[in-house]
């Protein structure tokens, strides 16, 4: 069994698993853990995005 | 009861709920969200079960670095503790990994780092259960 995901597509799983844990960890009703989740999530993505283009000048 | 008796009861109280509840922290290492399940928290019990198995499955399909014992510097016995965090799933990750790890390709690096996260999410989802059992969160 072989998985070949992009940089992208690991980013996306990895930051949205982890989201869901961190949300579960920490906050109990429903609503809250919602919130948490979809908050930690777009920060994951807003830092691994950014990070990405600070490094691009630096690529090549 | 008495006064003294109830007073010499709260100890011995106290330490059957503490090893209790290292019990509770030892199942769910072993098994992700186990220690969640016997206390009949099903949301979480499923949640960490899943999150932890899907990142096993992932990381080990994507051939990343399963660390041995036999891994000779200190970086890879970091890398150890945390495979090791994912209980039982380490020899699942290691079941499923039948052609060994590859991290010639970055996808390889990035299942080393999925094995490695789902184990430190198991060790802090077993941390819960135990603080859980203690009384000290819910």
């Amino acid at each position: 069994m072989k998985f070949h995901l992009s940089h992208l597509q690991a980013m996306l799983l990895f930051a949205l698993l982890v989201s869901i844990a961190f949300g579960f960890l920490s906050r109990r009703r429903p609503l809250d853990r919602a919130k948490y989740i979809v908050w930690s999530l777009l920060l994951f993505l807003l830092f691994g995005i950014g990070i990405g283009w600070a490094m691009y000048p630096f690529s090549r | 009861m008495t006064d003294e008796t109830q007073i010499a009861a709260a100890p011995s109280r106290d330490k059957q709920r503490e090893a209790r509840a290292i019990a509770l922290g030892v199942a769910g290492w072993l098994v992700p969200g186990l220690g969640h399940a016997l206390q009949k928290m099903w949301g979480r019990a499923l949640a960490f079960l899943l999150i932890v198995g899907v990142l096993v499955f992932v990381g080990a399909g994507m051939r990343g670095n399963l660390f041995t014992s036999e891994s000779g510097d200190a970086f890879a016995a970091l890398g150890y503790l945390a495979d090791l965090g994912t209980g039982s799933f380490y020899w699942l990750a290691k079941y499923i990994e039948v052609g060994g790890p590859d991290v010639s390709h970055a996808y390889g690096d990035y299942g080393t780092r999925f094995l490695a996260a789902a184990g430190v999410l198991n060790l802090l989802a077993a941390l819960h259960a135990y603080e859980a059992a203690r009384g000290r969160k819910a």
